[in-house]
């Protein structure tokens, strides 16, 4: 009874839509391989035209097909000599902007896939177009590609078959065969008058391009994590002769080597948060102390001064540093008036350098984040302040007991952010202040792993230890997370 | 009387006879803390401005200490001289007027999709943008991630991975929500489409947070050293205008090292273009700007960092 209830109900929604269950999945079909085609045009890794190993590796097929110089840097020489003809990489450009405009039409052909039966129905046949057009590029790279291994210079100019292009006719042939599918069997769905598409469509259209970007920059590098299981060196390629698995994560405990330097360079790091987590409480202080200022003026005058600093890169930061501390810098010029001057360089020197980097680290930042506590205290109720004088409280003790429980809240917040970033100490002061002489001291976590990954070029080392560090922080960001809201009720993320 | 004075209070601040001599004491110990904090963070700039305008040869002695002597400003037109730096700052100012500009864009336009009820999905896809400010695949795999997409050595490494910017999109987005939703209904009832709306409607609402963003993104832009000093190694002419300037340190600082003692020292910097006082003018020009933009920053800074505390 229920059941011939729904069913023509059911029935009812599908004639409405007009589209059945085998044609979704087509059209999902469709959008998908478009989306994969329209992004591998932006791969190198994935360029299809890449047909001699002298082809610059960072080149994706976009860029193949608009810029014929950086295509053929390195054949110039061959062209003069005539050992390589001209005409093959013409063709190979040209051929990668035909298969680029067939993607183009894959790619507008899967959006308006996503609107309603009269756009679906005119819009099937840009895949189809799109497609063939494409295959046409293939062609025409495969034809330079013969050319090339016809001409005198094969050898010289390492002439490889790139796989991606099987990946391509197999993604081309895909899309031709679904939109033919589609094409024949959905000529008799009744059309609608206007091309439209539904809003939450459009919309999403509209996003698409920024949820790409973010899976590209944001989500793609945590695949960059699979190098630490390879035997990886700097320009080489990932194969399963350099997997090692594990290797580099026992050679983390084992290599008595990169123990110490692991011991040291965490010691370093987390003394260094420490110390911040230890002062984290002066950017209140220095809020409160502010807020006791009685000439508006001159508190306005102190923000703005104060939070300059801020503003200025870590490299302005050790100009400055370089003016003030070295040899003829300030400070010696200044101790000169007491006959203390020693001509010493300052920054070469590496006693109490964690106190120091947290001294300039204050500096720096003090102002700017005392602002956020100043804002926090111009939101308590003045009333409490009105009531607190009239019951006899002095101004210290409405300080002590208004103020101070007042920005309690935003204290523990940015306390429990600090905490759970301890491994993050950043990487550019830490970089521009070290030295032969203070390296053992200065060197942070995010120092220690830009030095030996990018300037040593231990990849797959450095990806295990930044690896581990990602994973850590997140850990105590939970957990921090949870922390607050068991006692605060809230969560801080 | 003494109830009087009490809520007569505001008076009684200004004059100030309430106060006991302790607390005298500690509003003039406050006064000349803050004062001379204030000292600490202006003097260097001053050191560093009144070293660049000075007569060279008691510069190089650190001759000039509280005030300028000889005042010229033959360093700032030496500057043209200096190799790769015009590259730097062309390359600079162009990273971060286009770069900037696309962010702003993008995070408006993310920001008001991610406000509408009617997206495809929406709950996901804002989550899926705010996650990624919680985690971080770390320096290398970022790096590889760069390299595999052939943005190394190559200019629109600064513009296209700084167009998401997940935290100005929520900022964004928290701001747009603010904003009454009977504006947008009666602007589609009288058949504007999503973009009219955006654009006749929410951009210029939204003009306050759009301009604080697009401050921050510039001043960060302006500031960015790290992407330059990673991806372009082999590409000196695309370093920005702050890897520039690290470099003209470092290598200094490196050759202070070297001749430590040694008696040439000052002659050899002072026959070199990476001299001192070049070193401090490159620093003031790359500081200069900053400043400029530093007082409509200021209205705005508040604000963005308010926002932020609420974020979610």
């Amino acid at each position: 009874m229920n059941k011939t209830a729904i069913q023509p109900k059911g029935l009812n929604i599908a004639k409405e839509l007009n589209t059945s269950k085998p044609s979704t999945i087509l059209h999902g079909i469709l959008r998908i391989c478009s989306l994969i085609l329209c992004l591998s045009m932006f791969f190198p890794g994935l360029n299809p035209a890449r047909i001699s190993n002298l082809i610059n590796r960072n080149i994706s097929l976009f860029t193949t097909g608009l810029s014929f110089s950086d295509l053929t840097t390195k054949f110039n020489a061959m062209f003069r000599q005539g050992a390589v003809d001209k005409s093959t990489f013409v063709l190979l450009s040209a051929a990668s902007v035909v298969i680029i405009v067939g993607t183009v039409l894959c790619g507008i052909g899967g959006c308006m896939s996503l609107g309603n039966n009269r756009m679906k129905s005119r819009g099937i046949w840009f895949p189809i177009v799109g497609s063939l057009i494409a295959s046409g590029g293939l062609v025409g790279i495969y034809r330079s590609y013969l050319q090339l291994q016809a001409s005198r210079g094969a050898k010289r100019a390492q002439v490889v078959f790139p796989s991606v292009f099987y990946l391509y006719i197999g993604l081309l042939g895909l899309i031709l065969l679904v939109s033919l599918i589609i094409l024949l069997t959905e000529r008799r769905l009744e059309k609608e008058d206007k091309m439209e598409m539904p809003e939450k469509y459009s919309l999403f259209l509209m996003l698409l391009p920024i949820i790409v970007l973010a899976f590209i920059f944001l989500y793609l590098p945590l695949y960059g994590w699979r190098y630490s299981f390879f035997d990886y060196k700097a320009g080489g390629t990932l194969s399963r002769e350099n997997f090692v698995g594990f290797k580099w994560f026992t050679i983390l405990f084992r290599n008595p080597a990169t123990v110490r330097d692991i011991v040291r360079v965490l010691r370093n790091t987390l003394v260094m948060s420490g110390l911040g987590i230890l002062t984290s409480w002066v950017p209140m202080a220095f809020a409160i102390l502010l807020n006791e200022i009685r000439s508006n003026r001159f508190k306005r005058l102190v923000q703005t001064v104060t939070t300059i600093p801020n503003f200025i890169s870590w490299v302005l930061v050790y100009a400055i540093a370089l003016a003030i501390f070295s040899t003829e810098g300030f400070l010696n010029s200044f101790l000169e008036l007491f006959n203390a001057n020693q001509n010493t360089n300052w920054l070469m020197n590496s006693d109490h350098m964690w106190t120091k980097m947290l001294l300039w680290g204050m500096w720096k930042s003090l102002g700017w984040s005392a602002i956020v506590y100043i804002a926090a205290i111009a939101g308590i109720d003045q009333e409490l302040y009105e009531a607190a004088k009239i019951d006899g409280a002095g101004r210290f003790q409405r300080v002590w007991h208004i103020t101070v429980p007042g920005l309690m809240p935003t204290y523990l917040v940015l306390l429990l952010l600090t905490i759970a970033g301890a491994l993050s100490n950043g990487l550019e002061q830490y970089l521009m202040f070290q030295n032969a002489n203070n390296k053992d001291v200065i060197e942070v976590l995010d120092l220690y792993v830009y030095n030996i990954g990018i300037d040593g070029g231990r990849i797959p080392l450095s990806t295990v230890i930044g690896m581990s560090k990602s994973l850590i922080s997140i850990t105590l960001l939970l957990f921090a997370n949870r922390l607050s809201k068991f006692v605060r009720g809230e969560g801080i993320i | 009387m003494n109830n009087l004075t009490e809520l007569n209070s505001k008076t009684a601040r200004r004059s100030g006879f309430r106060r006991r001599p302790g607390e005298v004491v500690f509003d003039v110990v406050n006064v000349i803390m803050f004062t001379l904090f204030m000292l600490l963070c202006v003097f260097p700039f001053y050191y560093l401005f009144i070293n660049t305008i000075s007569d060279n040869d008691l510069v190089v002695k650190g001759a000039i200490t509280y005030y300028p002597i000889g005042i010229n400003f033959s360093n700032y037109i030496a500057l043209k001289e200096v190799s790769d730096l015009g590259n730097a700052f062309i390359v600079t100012i162009t990273r971060t007027i286009v770069g900037t500009a696309l962010m702003v864009v993008a995070s408006a336009l993310a920001g008001y999709l991610v406000t509408k009820k009617k997206l495809w999905k929406r709950s996901f896809w804002y989550r899926y943008i705010v996650i990624t400010m919680y985690f971080n695949a770390g320096l290398i795999p970022w790096y590889m991630n760069m390299l595999m997409l052939g943005l190394t050595n190559n200019f629109m490494a600064y513009i296209i991975p700084g167009i998401v910017a997940p935290f100005n999109i929520i900022l964004v987005k928290t701001y747009i929500e603010s904003i009454p939703e009977e504006l947008e209904e009666s602007a589609f009832i009288d058949g504007a489409s999503t973009f009219t709306i955006f654009r006749k409607i929410i951009w210029p609402l939204s003009k306050p947070i759009l301009a604080t963003i697009a401050i921050f993104g510039a001043v960060g832009n302006w500031n960015s050293f790290q992407d330059s000093l990673i991806l372009m190694k082999g590409a000196p002419h695309l370093f920005t205008l702050q890897h520039r300037l690290y470099v003209y340190l470092v290598k200094v600082s490196d050759l202070e090292t070297v001749m430590a003692g040694g008696a040439g020292t000052t002659m050899v910097l002072e026959n070199t273009l990476n001299s001192k006082v070049v070193k401090y003018t490159i620093a003031m020009a790359t500081i200069i700007p900053i400043l400029l933009v530093y007082p409509f920053m200021q209205k705005h800074f508040t604000k963005g960092i308010m926002l932020g505390a609420i974020k979610g």
